[in-house]
């Protein structure tokens, strides 16, 4: 600007722009909260924990700058029905076999789309007569760019496979085309590629340094379990175990269950006839001198959780129950 | 979105073992065990720490619902609900690293459900009671306890680590106080309710008379008065909760 006192926005506009960026934000901030206890793997849980405060934190920013704006304090604006529509598709991966779907909504199409339009908007906001706006979106695009780096790494380590990574591209491509359409979050249209593109790198490097939301810890701590401490009598039992509930093998089952426990009576009844090819330890768990095992069994149409709680006995581990855990049960990511 | 969610939609790992909270303690006691870690043993202590590992993970669920599920309250409990969120998810991180600390994992004992269905009441105000002045108040108690056994054994990671998440607490209790006033004001029979739920809740967390009054190391939880004053419990409802872990019986 060649006059200091030059500006681009009047401060009606600037106040619906912190409107329209209000309205993503809370729903963004809501989805968050409620996505955790719908989402399974820990580190997406502890990723949407953190970043809910930071949202919150932005909105209220916002909505309390507005009455210096001659606007009511703490209202959203949709600036259109199509940012509204982009919104309801975005929070309506409600699924637990859809936290890439959720991560993706959020941390790669909102997020850079949110951070390009704070950069553009702060570049045009005048250093003289708007420096409070401007202090909130400096606060903004600090978090936005510790948030996409977080979400990035997460995102990484959960859509690995050929499998997920089309799913990733396939929910972007809805959500950057219902986006596009409704003009980004003012309406205006979208900020121009390389903006985006810049804003992404310099994301990348800026979570690098970050600890308090490093995505990287939030893997290592999901993946922290390592090996069970599985007794080498008791792992040789439950390997048999889970042979046999491959095979189908009633006489072997039978034999490794605790005296008066019958098979029949037992949820393997709910299994039996099923085709299952291969077994996996997923959890094991101490309920005070007893063992907890949860086996998945695959096969060819369907899966199936099997959770035996195994007691020491002077003949060897024997399983005191046998209980279903779950059915086609839903898979990490 | 679905509002409010089913508390069977609860999404796990498969690494974690679920179980009824009753089955666990009745499984125990036929062992000749005590239905609750009591802090006796380091292997008790870390037991115990999972247990608080997978109540703050269902803490920090239960308060990104609230975020979620109550888009029509004030805009300040939004504020209050979602601070929250941030402290329990720090608290899953803190007591993930002190289950390393102890040698332990994530999984390694069965979690319990009863917690979540406790934050999954459908009036924002019976949730604020029931989670913020219920748990939050059996975790001050649980926490002032640990950060004593932490000092007794000469643990400064577990006695540091726990301090900082007690103080916490104490804010969210303070945070259930306030809201429970606020979103009841002029309607006695919400707030009645509120209430009832939250004394629901304090009787069941009373763990058959696990939770008591008395010393830290001669009770298995103790109920800590002056940490509870601090977060605001008047001492009628002190009072109170000391006298119903005199006739509680289940857990």
């Amino acid at each position: 600007m060649s006059q200091p006192l030059e500006g681009t926005f009047s401060a009606e506009h600037s106040a619906r722009l912190l409107r329209q960026y209000r309205y993503v934000v809370e729903r963004t901030m809501r989805a968050l909260g409620g996505w955790i206890a719908l989402t399974p793997e820990l580190s997406a849980k502890l990723l949407m924990g953190r970043h809910v405060w930071d949202l919150a934190q932005h909105c209220d920013a916002f909505g309390q700058r507005l009455p210096e704006l001659r606007s009511h304090a703490q209202v959203s604006e949709a600036a259109n029905p199509a940012v509204a529509t982009f919104m309801d598709s975005l929070e309506d991966a409600e699924g637990p076999d859809q936290t890439v779907e959720r991560l993706v909504g959020v941390y790669v199409v909102l997020k850079p789309h949110l951070l390009a339009t704070y950069r553009d908007h702060l570049a045009h906001a005048n250093p003289v007569y708007e420096p409070p706006t401007r202090r909130i979106l400096a606060r903004c695009i600090d978090d936005e760019e510790r948030h996409i780096a977080a979400g990035d790494t997460i995102l990484k380590y959960l859509a690995a496979g050929p499998r997920v990574i089309d799913r990733v591209s396939a929910r972007r491509r809805h959500l950057d085309g219902l986006l596009a359409a409704a003009g980004g979050v003012t309406g205006a249209g979208l900020p121009m590629r390389e903006a985006l593109d810049v804003a992404v790198g310099q994301a990348e490097l800026v979570g690098q340094a970050e600890l308090s939301d490093d995505g990287r810890e939030f893997i290592r701590l999901e993946r922290a379990t390592g090996a069970w401490p599985i007794p080498a009598d008791l792992e040789k039992a439950q390997r048999s175990f889970a042979d046999a509930l491959v095979a189908g093998d009633d006489t072997a089952l039978a034999r490794l269950l605790v005296p008066g426990l019958e098979l029949e009576t037992t949820a393997w009844a709910l299994l039996r006839g099923t085709s299952y090819s291969h077994h996996v330890t997923v959890a094991f768990a101490r309920l005070g001198h007893q063992r907890l095992v949860k086996t998945r069994l695959d096969g060819p149409s369907s899966s199936a959780t099997v959770l035996a709680r195994w007691v020491s006995s002077p003949e060897g581990w024997r399983i005191a129950a046998l209980d279903v855990a779950g059915r086609d049960g839903v898979r990490p990511a | 979105m679905d509002r409010p969610i089913a508390y069977d939609k609860l999404a796990r790992e498969e690494r974690f073992v679920r179980m009824r909270a009753r089955e666990v303690a009745e499984l125990k006691v036929a062992q000749g065990l005590p239905p609750f870690p009591d802090l006796s043993s380091r292997e008790s202590i870390k037991e115990r720490v999972h247990g608080i590992m997978v109540g703050e993970l269902q803490a920090m669920e239960g308060a990104g619902r609230s975020v979620c599920d109550f888009p029509d309250a004030p805009w300040d409990f939004t504020m209050d609900m979602a601070r929250q969120v941030w402290d329990e998810s720090r608290h899953v991180e803190i007591y993930l690293r002190l289950l390393e600390h102890l040698d332990g994992y994530a999984g390694e004992y069965p979690e319990t459900t009863i917690l979540w269905r406790c934050a999954c009441a459908e009036d924002a105000a019976a949730r604020v009671a029931g989670v913020n002045r219920g748990l939050e108040g059996l975790a001050c108690d649980v926490f002032n306890q640990l950060v004593h056994i932490a000092r007794k054994i000469g643990d400064p990671v577990l006695e540091r680590a726990v301090d900082f998440v007690l103080a916490d607490e104490i804010t969210h209790v303070r945070m259930g106080s306030k809201w429970l006033t606020k979103l009841t004001e002029g309607d006695a029979e919400r707030r009645r309710r509120a209430i009832e739920f939250q004394e629901s809740i304090d009787e069941r967390f009373n763990l058959g008379g696990v939770r008591r009054e008395g010393d830290h190391d001669a009770v298995s939880i103790s109920i800590a008065t002056d940490v509870r004053r601090m977060a605001g419990f008047t001492e009628e409802e002190i009072e109170r909760l000391i006298k119903t872990t005199q006739r509680s019986q289940v857990y």
